[in-house]
């Protein structure tokens, strides 16, 4: 009952890297019961110096290091056993080491989740479950998504319905594995002409749609206070342009992820419903996307009402 | 809590899209129309290059009642009547006013090519190379300056081959296909112009030779654009064969003749080596006191085209005659005021200016200030009907005003060769990149005042829209940060003062 962040570990993470990696989705296994209430802070430091134009790693003086701050309140719910509410809200800011180009800050996307068991099996001492998430987002300032690589994220609309399912061993270890589909809106430029492999007369840029897959492999120790995960996550844009020579990054883009991550979070028994976690993930393959290295902390707080 | 209604209204109604997202426009919103006058006295006004409407010389067209014609229109009728989608979408897409399709062509041909060199990797930076367009960098980079002279040839080729072409047309006569045929199966509205030789011919191929000789890489794409658009005038049934052939053979000569003034204008020179750049440089520093610098990283060695204010006016008589005065100096109570005001947007910057300087951006990757004004020229135009002479008539001094605007600008820029925003004022952060040339005066301020003022004539009921629009263009580069508001205001002015010269000619050229 108490590991209740868990669920927002990797949602953090997906904001970090900017193009939701995670669509701002718990993507774990484990639910809270009904009345159960879970509040979170989650600071995450996200930075690259190399960055994917199209398929080409390359680095650009005049951004240096792009750094990207996240601050993330977030808050879960058990609606009942079987069904969970989730809701998240990030604080961004960026900025870059080279150039004259100023970074911008301010609240992103209000994210919120339906999470449900709709299976669940016990063979022997060993658990098996699948679970359903929907979400829907939506930028709550009037950040300019246009203003790449600064920009605080896509500035559109998300749905994104998610499938998990994980099979844990009596000894604590567990496998889960995940996949999503991000359906993105438009997001609105302010400009009315682009070119995106040929001209638009329009503000509206088409945000592409995306799936994501996750793999996880995970290990409850020491009384269960303490849970090690590694895990590998991809993206794979439907559509969208590459980066041009030299030019700057566009939400029209097809983005591509392939990210390893690990995280560890500790409950320490002294203090009822707290807990603390710390988590790290490396972009190793990308296009059109920057070759983030992440670092994130946090704490949390479960009770019931 | 109008931030949470908002949401959950977007939330709904996002459901109800959830799957269907529009598709985007990608060309400009016009179909054919019916011109409101065809002026038949087109074929003597006075034309920009030519010395005479009938320079170029094409044959006397057959009679309708010989035989030659009438299987060309025989040929036109069969075509006619048996339209395919695609080319049923051909006749769609190129309309009676294929001028306006054009342009919108070499728009994107100057999006796609506006690229600046990134640097390579032992930090220094290769040129696109005209005699080997394929090696990357690829040529052209279409900047503003490049992009405003490619608009300027085009227009101006286009205008002159069709008043040849109106020449003939009132000489010979020809009625429309559908006029000695009623089984043609016209596509466009019908109007009272004859039709050899083809106009649509005539502008077919000038665009295309002119675009090539501007965007080389491009050779295939534009010859595949060009033969639907020939092939189209006989499906549409505005042409028969011999028209098409005739307006052929204008276009051909005319962009000749465009292209040889183009290959002696000093374009060529226009991006110097680096000595030569840095005694440009030298020249400004041992006059004022000061110098522009690029600030990038690494370093790029020499600005943007700093000769390009040598390159040959098209209606100003030299180039010194419209050159401002000097900017004030640096640390002068004038220029304190103006960095002053530029920290202080930066630190307060509102929503209305963050909107204004980036719809004004035009920038990398885009298809520049010129672009922008083209287009703008293009709905006036669509609004007011125009046929495809009067048309090419507003482009070509539209872009001649522009090009004069900007030879005008450059040459501004690299005399006084003042420094910009990011380098007088510590730790100055823009919205915006900061351009590979000089501050003073501001290109986006030139480009639109000429621009404005050309328009102003045209669509004089437009004037204050105009106007506006160039008083806001001028400002959004004060919101971007990367202008002193004395480069925005004394461009404005220089713009105005450039674009009289080409007015005045247009005045006198027998259209209006």
């Amino acid at each position: 009952m108490r590991k209740c962040f868990t669920k927002f570990i990797l949602l953090l993470g997906a904001l970090i890297i900017q193009i939701e990696v995670q669509a701002q989705t718990p993507v774990d296994a484990i639910m809270m019961k009904k009345r159960e209430f879970c509040v979170a802070a989650a600071y995450d430091h996200g930075s690259w110096d190399h960055y994917w134009e199209g398929r080409y790693l390359r680095t650009n003086g005049n951004i240096g290091t792009l750094t990207r701050t996240t601050v993330m309140p977030m808050v879960a719910f058990g609606l009942w056993d079987r069904v969970n509410l989730l809701a998240s809200l990030p604080y961004v800011a960026t900025r870059s080491s080279g150039g004259q180009l100023a970074g911008v800050s301010g609240l992103q996307d209000l994210s919120l989740f339906v999470k449900a068991t709709v299976y669940e099996r016990e063979f022997g001492s060993a658990k098996g479950s699948v679970l359903a998430v929907g979400g829907f987002s939506r930028p709550v300032s009037n950040y300019l998504s246009d203003y790449q690589p600064y920009s605080l994220g896509l500035g559109t609309t998300e749905w994104n319905a998610r499938a998990i399912a994980q099979y844990r061993l009596g000894m604590g270890l567990y496998v889960r594995g995940s996949v999503a589909y991000l359906h993105r809106g438009n997001t609105r430029a302010e400009r009315d002409y682009y070119y995106a492999n040929g001209s638009y007369y329009t503000n509206l840029m088409d945000v592409p749609n995306a799936w994501t897959y996750q793999g996880a492999l995970g290990i409850w120790l020491i009384n269960e206070d303490l849970k090690l995960e590694a895990t590998y996550t991809s993206q794979r844009s439907m559509s969208g342009d590459d980066i041009r020579a030299y030019n700057a990054p566009q939400p029209t883009n097809r983005v591509d992820i392939d990210q390893l991550g690990g995280s560890i979070q500790y409950y320490p028994p002294f203090v009822k419903g707290f807990g603390v976690f710390a988590n790290t993930s490396q972009i190793v393959n990308g296009r059109n996307m920057g070759k983030f290295i992440n670092f994130g902390v946090g704490a949390t707080y479960q009770f019931s009402l | 809590m109008n931030t949470f209604r908002n949401f959950l209204v977007s939330l709904i109604l996002s459901l109800l899209v959830f799957s269907c997202k529009n598709e985007l426009p990608i060309l400009s919103d016009y179909s054919a129309y019916e011109y409101a006058g065809t002026d038949a006295n087109g074929g003597t006004w006075k034309p920009i290059l030519l010395t005479i409407p009938d320079q170029i010389a094409i044959p006397v067209p057959d009679a309708i009642n010989s035989a030659a014609y009438q299987a060309e229109l025989a040929e036109v009728v069969t075509a006619t009547q048996s339209l395919t989608k695609t080319q049923g979408e051909a006749v769609a897409y190129w309309t009676n006013n294929p001028t306006l399709r054009w342009n919108e062509i070499s728009l994107e041909m100057a999006a796609k090519y506006n690229l600046i060199p990134g640097p390579n990797a032992d930090g220094t930076y290769t040129l696109p190379d005209p005699a080997n367009p394929n090696n990357k960098p690829y040529f052209p980079f279409a900047h503003p300056a490049y992009t405003c002279r490619a608009l300027a040839y085009l227009s101006v080729a286009q205008f002159d081959g069709l008043i040849a072409s109106w020449h003939y047309k009132y000489t010979f006569n020809r009625p429309a296909p559908k006029l000695s045929n009623a089984s043609v199966n016209a596509s466009y509205a019908s109007n009272n112009l004859p039709t050899y030789p083809s106009d649509g011919a005539v502008i077919a191929v000038i665009s295309r030779d002119i675009l090539t000789a501007m965007f080389p890489l491009e050779k295939e794409f534009l010859d595949q654009k060009a033969a639907e658009h020939l092939a189209s005038l006989k499906w549409a049934g505005e042409n028969v064969e011999s028209d098409i052939t005739a307006g052929t053979t204008i276009g051909v000569e005319m962009a000749k003749i465009a292209l040889a003034r183009a290959s002696s204008d000093g374009m060529k020179k226009a991006q110097t080596p680096k000595p030569v750049s840095d005694s440009i440089k030298g020249a400004a520093f041992d006059r004022f006191g000061w110098q522009w610098d690029n600030l990038e990283t690494p370093v790029r060695p020499v600005g943007l085209a700093p000769l390009f204010g040598n390159v040959r006016l098209w209606n100003v008589p030299n180039v010194e005659t419209v050159r401002p005065g000097p900017p004030p100096a640096i640390g002068s109570p004038e220029f304190q005021k103006d960095a002053d005001e530029l920290i202080d947007i930066a630190d307060h910057l509102t929503l209305e200016q963050r909107k204004i300087a980036n719809w004004w951006q035009d920038g990398l990757g885009s298809y520049t200030p010129p672009g922008h004004w083209n287009r703008f020229a293009k709905e006036y135009i669509i609004e007011a009907k125009m046929n495809p002479l009067r048309t090419a008539r507003v482009f070509a001094y539209l872009n001649m005003a522009i090009m004069d605007g900007g030879i005008s600008c450059w040459d501004t820029k690299y005399f006084y060769h003042y420094p910009r925003p990011i380098q007088t004022i510590p730790g100055f952060k823009t919205i915006m990149g900061t351009p590979n040339f000089p501050s003073y005066t501001s290109g986006h301020s030139v480009f639109s005042s000429s621009a404005a003022e050309v328009l102003s004539y045209f669509f004089p009921n437009d004037a204050s829209q105009f106007t506006k629009w160039a008083e806001e263009a001028a400002m959004s580069r004060v919101y971007g940060g990367i202008h002193y508001r004395f480069d925005a205001e004394v461009g404005l002015a220089q713009g105005r003062d450039v674009a009289k010269y080409t007015v005045e000619v247009a005045r006198l050229d027998g259209a209006d």
